[in-house]
């Protein structure tokens, strides 16, 4: 009544090898079978842990599922009777002993690992040669991120920040927002931006290039288009940028205005206002600053079920005319 | 008909569960098909943020609460007071209220798609303030399913525990009980401890929802914390987890045994361990926070009690592997999803050590790789365990068996299909892809693996109809004796399907497997 069996065998073992040899292929180039290349100290923490984990992890799975094949193969029941009884064993005291010891040292490894570690991971080394970290603070917004800089300087999605100097990031959102996290996988672990709340983290890039992160929180309807970056540059170049950007934002900005539009409007409603999520805007609409400065700090609630959020309570002066400036240039002339 | 509809046998009524969540699970898994058609390339449009969302929280929330937890609930039913020599439940009529409240709390939660505003989109785990601030109904009803669903939850595990305290037949002590009988008592207490705070948590959200600026719990501008209702929610939701996979481990304490003709290796470790993975699953839930920035000192806590959890599971796993040892395995469907179940779990409970060392959860939380980590758990774990359940007492329950040839096949094509989906997504995870985005715009290998995860979730389906297919011919199925696989416990002494009181007599029990004693007693006496 039983069917063979080896059939079935060769195609789990056809399917593990095709598994087996589809990992190979992508750990060429690492392929996702561990934390990407991490660019930042706490990132480089964390990936040894990870490797660290993943060697003991690797040895129990191969023990388990090659200890389940061979009891499978050898004592599968081949010509014996159905009812024929295995041995009448009821267990072993030594062996629960043995199993049960055996994980508590591989945890209590993993454990010491991972504490050992940990210092590293969550403590930002002092710069004093480049002058103490730099802080920014990082504010999640329904759909954006917004980056204040020390001197008041602001950033939309695109954080910008210097080479090899420690990075401190003060991460929240607006109390009037929902939560989001922070994370740009290469440099370092996420940290949730929770409205009344503030938390801290940190990098320090080693070299200069352009790092992603997303939203890692659910957070609405935009949550997937929450993404983000940094910038890291050469220190000069940083410090001049951002100089440039102080005198800048001093008055109507609008390279911040435009910041503004493509990360905050246009998410919804298009960067030609030509509509999406959200519905389409005149120009008259784009123009008229007193109306645009009420949607903007109050939000929106329609009828149905698009509610826009108030993404700009919280705005500077500075901000919100930088926008208009934006607009104006952009779409005052058609109206 | 009828009387199906008015019945307070426990049978009967774990046959409706079954039923009804059987529903849940093909909604379910049309809803998981459809998020797989969403991310299969970049930037796809066939759902829409909203709508994605939507999707995202329902099939949760109907896995979790409508199809795994009911499942289990319906084959406790079934078996318990069979197992325990029982004539029914403790509180039959009671029995048939948690039944009907469930079946209610459904129907809320299925028609809360058509809700003004849609369905619920805020993830199982409802975080507020998102919640809170969610426009429409759909949340609401959202709410209201599951206040019904903990009611009727609340009353069966109450049930259970009386059952199983007060109407085990004569010589059936503790140490005697089956496997999956100690399952099911700690799940029954896990429920019954952990519910509540689920109940608390949803009333102050649907307060807070319902009367803006008159309740301050969680939004923070009214005074709240955010932080409070993930505090709350995990207190229940981490126990829950266990809720749903204890169960499972018991339904493979007992296939593992009968089809190696072996006693199960370890009895006592196996049902102490789940007591005792049942008590520590009520002090780890803050492991599910590890990003919200709690003080270092409370994440090293609850990292090495997550870790504890490890050693009682670990112990489950080897001792499983034991009773296969000399055994004598028939290699049926139940066996192969038992097999199946040891392979996958192997790899969930493994993948979860990264998960509790907090600094490695700062880079996966909330990624593809707790996706794959938890599908591994309930899917390849759970729910390979229940359906090789079904196909082991299904001839017990209707009288005939599901077609062998066909439940080979499902196997085959669930296990292929599962691999294939799941795995590629602990990679996606470490590439940066974050749970519950509609879309992306990467190629490469965002795009390769996404592709080829879509492809194993239509094997799966594939897989869900030749099931569906198996039970649909059952009906004409080979017929079933009384214990058509040599069983070890008392559901196999009546006959199948059993009698409304199931038993005429019940044998004295003088150890854990009666059924075991009873044969080896015929043989030796017609040896005489």
């Amino acid at each position: 009544m039983t069917p063979p069996v080896r059939p079935r065998l060769l195609l789990i073992i056809g399917v593990l090898a095709a598994l087996l040899a589809l990992a190979g292929a992508a750990a060429a180039g690492n392929g996702g079978f561990g934390p990407t290349s991490p660019a930042s100290p706490n990132a480089e923490g964390i990936a040894t842990s990870f490797w660290f984990v993943t060697a003991l992890v690797l040895g129990v799975f191969l023990l388990v599922e090659s200890l389940l094949v061979v009891f499978v193969v050898r004592f599968r029941r081949r010509k014996r009777p159905r009812d024929a009884d295995g041995p009448q064993i009821h267990g072993s005291n030594r062996l629960e002993l043995a199993w049960t010891a055996g994980p508590v040292l591989i945890l209590f490894a993993i454990a010491v690992f991972v504490f050992a570690k940990l210092p590293g991971i969550i403590d930002s080394p002092d710069a004093t040669a480049s002058g103490g970290p730099l802080r920014i603070e990082v504010v999640g917004h329904q759909f954006y991120w917004q980056f204040r800089y020390p001197n008041g300087v602001i950033a939309i999605d695109r954080m910008r920040a210097p080479a090899g100097r420690p990075v401190v990031l003060d991460v929240t959102a607006p109390d009037w927002d929902v939560n989001h996290s922070w994370w740009i996988p290469r440099l370092g672990g996420k940290i949730d931006a929770i409205p009344g709340r503030m938390n801290t983290t940190w990098f320090r890039a080693n070299e200069p290039g352009f790092y992603e992160g997303r939203c890692a929180e659910l957070c609405g309807a935009f949550h997937a288009k929450m993404l983000t970056g940094v910038e890291v540059l050469p220190q000069a170049d940083f410090d001049e940028w951002l100089t440039t950007a102080f005198s800048a934002q001093h008055q109507a900005d609008p390279a911040l205005g435009r910041e503004l539009w493509e990360g905050v409007c246009a998410k919804c409603h298009g960067l030609a206002a030509e509509g999406g999520y959200g519905p389409t805007l005149a120009a008259a609409t784009l123009t008229n600053r007193d109306a645009l400065e009420t949607v903007i700090r109050n939000g929106r609630a329609l009828p149905g079920r698009n509610v826009m959020p108030s993404v700009g309570r919280d705005w500077t002066a500075a901000q919100l005319q930088s926008l208009y400036a934006y607009l104006e240039a952009e779409f005052g002339s058609q109206g | 008909m009828a009387s199906w509809l008015v019945t307070v046998d426990h049978k009967r009524i774990g046959i409706l569960y079954l039923a009804t969540a059987g529903l849940f699970f093909l909604l379910a898994g049309v809803l998981a098909l459809l998020i797989r058609i969403q991310l299969a390339r970049p930037d796809q449009s066939v759902l829409t943020g909203d709508s994605y969302n939507e999707v995202v929280t329902m099939h949760g929330t109907a896995m979790v609460f409508f199809v795994v937890v009911p499942i289990l609930a319906g084959l406790g039913n079934f078996l318990v007071p069979l197992q325990i020599g029982a004539r029914d439940m403790a509180f039959p009529r009671l029995n048939a209220f948690s039944y009907w409240l469930f079946a209610a709390g459904g129907i809320v939660f299925a028609l809360s798609f058509f809700a003004q505003g849609g369905a619920a989109r805020t993830g199982w785990t409802a975080y507020p303030p998102l919640s809170v601030l969610s426009p429409g109904n759909g949340q609401d009803l959202w709410i209201l399913s599951l206040h019904l669903l903990t009611v009727s939850s609340l009353a069966g595990a109450i049930n259970f525990i009386v059952t199983i305290h007060n109407m085990r037949t004569a010589g059936m002590s503790w140490m005697r009980m089956p496997l999956f009988v100690w399952a099911i008592e700690v799940y029954a207490w896990l429920l019954l401890l952990v519910l509540p705070a689920l109940s608390a948590g949803l009333t102050l959200l649907l307060l807070e929802r319902r009367f803006p600026g008159t309740f301050h719990f969680f939004v923070p501008e009214d005074g709240g914390s955010p932080v409070l209702y993930q505090h709350v929610f995990w207190f229940f939701g981490h126990p829950e987890v266990y809720i749903m996979i204890l169960p499972a481990m018991g339904i493979i304490s007992e296939i593992l045994p009968v089809f190696s003709r072996k006693p199960a290796f370890g009895y006592k470790a196996i049902a102490l361990s789940t007591v005792a993975i049942g008590c520590f699953s009520m002090i780890v839930w803050a492991h599910h926070m590890f990003t919200v920035g709690l003080s270092n000192y409370l994440n090293a806590w609850f990292m090495v009690v997550s870790m504890v959890i490890a050693v009682p599971t670990g112990m489950k796993i080897f001792n499983w592997l034991a009773t296969l040892w000399r055994g004598n395995l028939s290699l049926d469907t139940p066996m192969w999803f038992a097999i199946g179940f040891l392979s996958i779990f192997t790899v969930g409970g493994l993948s979860g050590i990264y998960l509790a060392a907090f600094p490695i959860d700062w880079q996966v939380h909330d990624t593809y790789f707790v996706v794959a980590h938890f599908h591994y758990v309930l899917f390849g774990g759970s729910l390979f365990a229940i359906i090789g359940g079904l196909f082991y007492w299904w001839p017990k329950m209707f009288g005939r068996f599901l077609s062998e040839r066909l439940g080979k096949l499902t196997f085959a094509l669930l296990f292929v299909g599962f691999n294939v989906t799941f795995f590629p997504q602990h990679m996606l995870g470490l590439l940066g892809m974050p749970r519950r985005i509609y879309t992306y715009s990467e190629g490469g290998l965002w795009q390769a693996y996404n592709m080829v995860s879509t492809v194993g979730s239509f094997l799966m389906g594939v897989g869900v109809l030749v099931f569906m297919l198996a039970i649909a011919r059952s009906r004409t199925g080979r017929r079933a004796g009384n214990d058509p696989w040599l069983g070890d416990t008392l559901e196999w002494y009546t006959t199948s399907p059993p009698p409304p009181h199931n038993f005429d007599t019940v044998p004295y029990v003088t150890s854990a497997r009666p059924l075991s004693d009873l044969r080896r007693s015929l043989k030796e006496r017609s040896a005489l």
